[in-house]
């Protein structure tokens, strides 16, 4: 029977597990501005991390480029196992556990990402990009990550969580980089992860002379001008 | 090798669906009890319960109208009609499989639920009352989903036909791994264990009347149009878990051809799946608490973004 003939158009097996690791990124985006415990949002990041690494494998074995396993090992060590710990490390100083600090409800939070999400993909689409190592849905998956840790980064108001929303927003821009830039060199993709490192030292530094100074983690009381 | 008539096949459908659903029921029930360190029920126990409840006789409260006499048997007719439209034996379609498609199914399994909702509320019972409303507010975000799903199946498959999205994912792993399916597949999931009372939504045997939700509409249904609401559920369900597994996760195992060991073999194998994914899911309900009752809107509005997600990387990214 014709009608039971399979539709076409289906990407590869490998374009389609490229693209499953990447929205597995993007979920673990959403569950970071879902999770009301910042140790919670924190092993969120590493796990994002970890899908990122395990993508620059997938591309390292698919299109034999050696180079992206020395940046997933890299990128394993320092975003999975290094960045969470200190930060880890910084939160049980603060002894606070708790972000729920949204200035919006959680359902209000993932409405507005969806459809800034939707905006980046529309955006990707009009743009017309195509790749030759990785499909263009894992580009438009990476700029909604972005988008959406710009989201993370706005609505919430406690240092942690606005420093992960910048971290994560770094694996997006990593991920991008995977689908648009494989072949960059080595020493560029390597000075990516070391800026990430400078921007964990600030916010450490952050963390703990706000800390210090209001005894909470919340920027909410920032926005008083005083002289 | 002796060729069935189609017709037969239709009616076996009909008849597997109706005949092992209460089965994988018990089976849950039981193996979720051996988890637990219990010895549990019979797996046959449902069968026993229907019979038991066949034999009493009906009360109905004052004051209750045509509604609550015709609901139990409607909504077990609306249950064991989707099996007709469904792949559940063969992977080739049947004569009335293209009476409906998936949105046709989907709004006859709506019907069956809406019947059993508006037979709780002409009953005056506060419990009952309370139940169908709280389902049938959850379900103004799960049908969503359930649209979602079928147009994300329309988009794979350029229609909405169970069988042929069936067929699509049996054509190669390229289908299944591409995220459109994989995120469609979860929400249908999460959309299931909504439907079938199962945690994280709440206890499917809870005897505490303010956790229930599914299982609260029938407090006051008694006797036979009881059995008939409970083989409804269980038929349900099973329709359910064949829709998941017969089109998207698992479309092996059915047969292709009319000859008698296929479609014995066919009935082995839905019910062998089904049991499988009973596993799975009494393993859910062991490791998982109960949500609030507010937290459910989270857990059904996370089905909805998945479902949303796959619209857009299908509609947007070609993924």
């Amino acid at each position: 029977m014709s009608v039971l003939a399979a539709a076409p158009g289906a990407p590869s097996v490998f374009d389609g597990f490229a693209n499953a690791v990447a929205l597995v990124v993007l979920l673990l985006e959403f569950g970071m501005l879902r999770a009301s415990l910042l140790r919670a949002q924190v092993r969120l990041y590493a796990g994002q991390s970890l899908a990122v690494s395990v993508l620059a494998v997938v591309v390292a074995v698919g299109h034999h480029v050696p180079e992206l396993y020395v940046l997933a090992a890299l990128s394993l060590a320092l975003k999975v196992v290094v960045v969470p710990l200190l930060v880890l490390r910084l939160l049980r100083d603060a002894d606070a556990e708790i972000a729920g600090s949204g200035a919006l409800g959680v359902a209000s939070e993932v409405l507005i990402s969806i459809v800034v999400a939707a905006f980046g993909f529309f955006a990707v689409g009009v743009l017309d990009i195509h790749s030759n190592v990785l499909p263009t849905a894992a580009l438009s998956l990476s700029i909604a990550v972005v988008l959406v840790a710009f989201i993370l980064m706005v609505v919430r108001r406690d240092v942690v969580s606005q420093a992960i929303g910048f971290f994560s927003l770094e694996n997006g821009a990593s991920l991008a980089s995977l689908v648009v830039a494989s072949g960059m060199p080595l020493i560029l993709e390597v000075a990516f992860l070391f800026d990430l490192l400078v921007a964990v030292v600030v916010f450490g530094v952050l963390m703990r002379t706000h800390q210090r100074r209001s005894q909470s983690l919340s920027t909410e009381h920032l926005d008083r001008l005083r002289g | 090798m002796i060729a069935l008539p189609l017709p037969l096949i239709q009616v076996l459908q009909v008849l597997t669906v109706a005949v092992a659903a209460p089965g994988v029921s018990g089976f849950i029930s039981w193996f979720e009890a051996r988890l637990q360190g219990r010895r549990g029920p019979r797996i046959v126990q449902p069968y026993f319960d229907l019979a038991k409840l066949f034999g009493k006789e009906t009360l109905v409260p004052e004051g209750a109208g045509v509604f609550f006499r015709i609901a139990p048997a409607a909504s077990l007719a609306c249950y064991l009609t989707v099996p007709m439209l469904i792949p559940v034996l063969t992977s080739y379609a049947l004569p009335l499989g293209y009476m409906g498609d998936i949105l046709g199914g989907g709004l006859i399994l709506a019907l069956g639920s809406f019947l059993v909702a508006t037979a709780a509320a002409e009953t005056g019972d506060a419990y009952a009352q309370l139940a169908s409303s709280r389902a049938k507010t959850f379900a103004a975000i799960t049908e969503p989903v359930m649209l979602l799903v079928v147009f994300t199946v329309a988009l794979i498959t350029t229609t909405d036909l169970p069988y042929v999205l069936g067929a699509t994912v049996r054509s190669g792993p390229q289908q299944i791994v591409r995220p459109a399916h994989l995120l469609a597949s979860a929400a249908l999931f999460m959309v299931i264990l909504f439907e079938t009372a199962r945690i994280p939504v709440e206890t499917h045997a809870g005897t505490t009347e303010f956790g229930m939700i599914e299982t609260g509409r029938t407090f006051e249904h008694s006797g036979p149009h009881l059995a008939l609401l409970h083989w409804g559920s269980a038929a349900k369900q099973m329709v359910l878990f064949v829709i998941l597994l017969n089109v998207f996760i698992a479309p092996w195992g059915m047969a292709s051809t009319t000859s008698l060991t296929a479609v014995v073999l066919a009935i082995g194998a839905i019910v062998a799946k089904s049991v499988l994914l009973g596993v799975v899911i009494a393993v859910l309900d062991n490791s998982y608490a109960k949500l609030r009752l507010f937290k459910i809107t989270e857990f059904v509005s996370a089905a909805l973004l998945l479902a949303v997600l796959a619209v857009f990387t299908l509609y947007l990214g070609g993924g």
